[in-house]
């Protein structure tokens, strides 16, 4: 072990190819799970801070919350049915804003709510207030400032901020029912809804009833008309989110797969070119066991070594990256970088196993 | 080069592995790429193959389609600037459909007959003209969407009969109608009676004769405030999605392409590492290091040439076997292009097996005890 720690301190420049080239693959596998992660959060904020357990949609909106259209006569069976302990209306609309002194518009999402979401104070009293969501300073945004929404400039004042509030990317904004209403009214008159009807509904479950059983109930409640889910099953249904979680997994394994092809190679290469030195060491008394060992032991600093370089990479590329771009690096995706890199490490160094065993001692002495 | 010939022939196993192995990694390059046309075509190919060669949208739209709401009016607006020769109301708008007795996410476009916004690649039957007429995208036929149907709105159940299929005339990655601007109207109106009104998408502009479609985009955006007003091709590639599907794409293609390099790369490496004694010999007794350095390239050219049949042929059993929702056609350029990539950079990856191989010292062979030499 300590023999292999010594060669590679002694001779680094031997090392280096695979080094920079795990390097390389550590930043490319944090800013893929740093965005897909991004993506994830702001894509998805709005629904993961609804208080309720269950989203009731239309039927016919297949779980679209845009397309959705929930009446006050059926929002009153929803509140009726058995295990529903509250019900608040939802609102949405998705529209560009002008910001003061930026010559691009920001993109947010504008919700009517009735339930205070986590993290959210209640609704505004004043019509016109809303809380915005702090990835919006990125696009300028300022406490007291007047955003004009949508094409015929429908203005907001933004009186607070939130966090991880966003939805399909675009800044979440929080004002009260007739805030979304009105701005419905005008950037979005094909949009308008009905005083009294919702885009959706957010249930709170009574205490000791299950979710499921209490989606089941509403919907049998309104005779079809609704489809209730569990708000993560709402999560996972929104527009394009499975195909770009199975995309960045996909590149992220095939990342992971390049790094143990990388490991393997280099390791096979160190190993032919050494089996002379192998062979001397086994003559001397070294088991394959101990050889192999400073082989893996070799693989595992070098996959440290790498995540650790490729992660100050990945910071300093938190710095370079514009701020619009989602990239958020958390640390539960650096513990997965790492030990992946570790564990394809080892596994790509196994394939010269076979090899280390089959040196004969003998041939250290012609 | 006979005797680069000869160890493949007493290696066929290995060689033949080798190249299997890089002829996969080649096919996931050509599928990746073929998969990466035909979704950005089912993205925007409805805007890329509809009549309007300039397109208006609202400037609080940032580019998207589904995002602009522009004001009735407009349309005249626009018409009366100088170089547009045609301009029409253009609306967009994903619904739900029922065909067949399922629930489908259906793009509706709509747009007055004989203005601009009419589908361009019709494939089989005629435009819409009358209201309740659609002419439907041709890879949707199987979902209900074939000549003859009919299908309704979820909500409302307005109906729609489909009279003619386009090719390559998605929206969104979604079966597509076209439409006229009326039954637009009418669907969106039975999908939400509260609406106040219907106001269009954006406006379609084929501009007038001699001018093209960049000076009629510059002329609309110069006279007409708080639009924005772009080519078709530009509207087809800002659309939402299509530039970060593109990258996307991009990384596991030059992943994929990098693959290949570093394996074909290490493989000749060690191969060369192991074949250094026998290569040693080979200098020591006349062969010069320019026909060892053939040998290897003979080598390489013989493996990377069967790995591309092999990812050739596999590609065309994938696209001709695939039963996806997504329309797989394969871009003859398109597959050249990595072709010539993929060789290039797999022939850097053995530079440093040459390298090798050229460095070898015919000396070294005197010295050398597995060749009977002595130290």
């Amino acid at each position: 072990m300590r023999i292999a720690l010594t060669e590679l301190r002694r001779r680094p420049a031997r090392f280096a190819p695979a080094l920079v080239a795990l390097m390389l693959l550590t930043l490319l596998l944090l800013v893929l799970g740093g965005l897909l992660d991004g993506l994830y959060n702001g894509s998805t904020g709005a629904l993961r801070a609804q208080p309720g357990e269950l989203l009731t949609y239309s039927s016919d909106a297949k779980l679209s919350l845009v397309r959705s259209r929930i009446d006050a006569a059926t929002a009153a069976e929803v509140a009726k049915a058995p295990g529903v302990e509250q019900v608040g209306g939802l609102g949405v609309v998705l529209l560009g804003a002008k910001v003061p002194d930026r010559a691009e518009e920001a993109s947010v999402a504008l919700f009517g709510y009735q339930l205070a979401p986590r993290g959210v104070p209640s609704p505004p009293q004043h019509t016109g207030d809303v809380y915005a969501d702090r990835s919006l300073r990125a696009h300028g945004v300022k406490l007291g400032q007047t955003l004009l929404l949508g094409p015929n400039r429908y203005p907001v004042a933004v009186i607070g901020w939130v966090s991880d509030t966003n939805f399909l990317l675009q800044g979440g904004l929080w004002g009260n029912v007739e805030t979304w209403r009105k701005a419905v009214e005008s950037a979005r008159p094909d949009a308008v809804l009905a005083p009294g009807t919702f885009q959706a509904l957010t249930v709170v479950v009574s205490p000791g009833s299950k979710p499921t059983e209490v989606a089941a109930a509403i919907d049998a409640a309104t005779g079809g008309t609704t489809h209730t889910v569990t708000r993560s099953f709402a999560v996972d249904s929104l527009p394009g989110l499975a195909q770009q979680r199975t995309t960045f997994n996909a590149i992220i394994f095939t990342t992971f797969f390049v790094a143990a092809l990388v490991v393997a190679l280099f390791f096979a290469l160190l190993t032919l070119e050494r089996t002379t030195m192998y062979a001397v060491f086994k003559a001397v008394g070294a088991s394959s066991r101990q050889i192999f060992a400073q082989v893996l032991s070799q693989a595992v600093v070098i996959a440290l070594l790498s995540f650790a370089l490729g992660a100050v990479l990945a910071l300093a590329a938190t710095f370079v990256i514009p701020p619009q771009v989602p990239l958020q690096l958390t640390q539960a995706r650096a513990v997965e970088v790492v030990v992946g890199l570790v564990v394809m490490s080892v596994a790509g160094s196994v394939l010269s196993l076979r090899r280390v065993v089959r040196v004969d001692p003998a041939s250290a002495i012609g | 080069m006979l005797l680069a010939r000869a160890e493949i022939k007493r290696a066929r196993l290995r060689f033949g592995l080798l190249a299997g192995a890089i002829g996969l990694l080649i096919f996931l390059v050509f599928f990746q790429q073929t998969l990466l046309g035909s979704l950005l075509t089912s993205f925007t190919g409805a805007l890329e193959h509809q009549s309007g060669t300039v397109l208006v949208y609202s400037a609080d739209a940032r580019k998207s389609l589904e995002a602009s709401v522009v004001s009735p009016t407009l349309v005249d607006r626009v018409a009366a600037v100088d170089g547009v020769g045609q301009a029409g109301p253009l609306g967009e708008a994903t619904l739900t459909f029922v065909a067949k007795g399922q629930q489908v996410d259906v793009a509706v476009l709509g747009a007055e007959p004989g203005k601009p916004g009419q589908p361009t690649n019709l494939v089989k039957g005629r435009l819409a003209t009358a209201p309740g007429e659609a002419v439907a995208s041709s890879e949707d036929v199987g979902k209900g969407f074939g000549i003859g149907d009919t299908v309704a709105t979820a909500s409302g159940g307005a109906k729609v009969t489909i009279v003619g299929l386009t090719e390559r005339s998605q929206f969104s990655v979604q079966p597509t109608l076209f439409v006229t601007f009326d039954t637009y109207e009418t669907l969106r109106r039975a999908a939400n009676p509260d609406a106040t009104s219907v106001p269009p998408s954006a406006v379609a502009v084929i501009p007038a004769k001699g001018v093209s479609p960049r000076e009629a985009a510059d002329a609309i955006a110069a006279a007409i405030p708080g639009v924005d007003a772009m080519t078709r091709s530009e509207a087809v590639t800002s659309a939402p999605g299509v530039s970060s599907v593109q990258s996307s794409f991009a990384i596991v293609l030059g992943l994929a392409i990098a693959v290949v390099a570093l394996v074909t790369g290490f493989f000749f490496l060690i191969l060369t590492v192991q074949k250094t004694a026998a290569l040693t010999l080979l200098h020591a007794i006349g062969a010069p290091a320019s026909y060892l350095v053939r040998g290897l390239l003979q080598q390489v050219s013989l493996v990377l040439g069967v790995a591309l049949v092999v990812a050739i042929a596999l590609l065309y059993a994938a696209v001709s076997g695939s039963s996806s929702g997504l329309a797989l056609t394969i871009d003859p350029t398109a597959l050249v292009t990595s072709a010539a990539i993929i060789v290039a950079l797999s022939l850097l990856g053995v530079a440093f097996s040459i390298w090798r191989v050229v460095r070898i010292e015919p000396v070294e062979a005197v010295s050398h005890q597995g060749l009977g030499g002595v130290e």
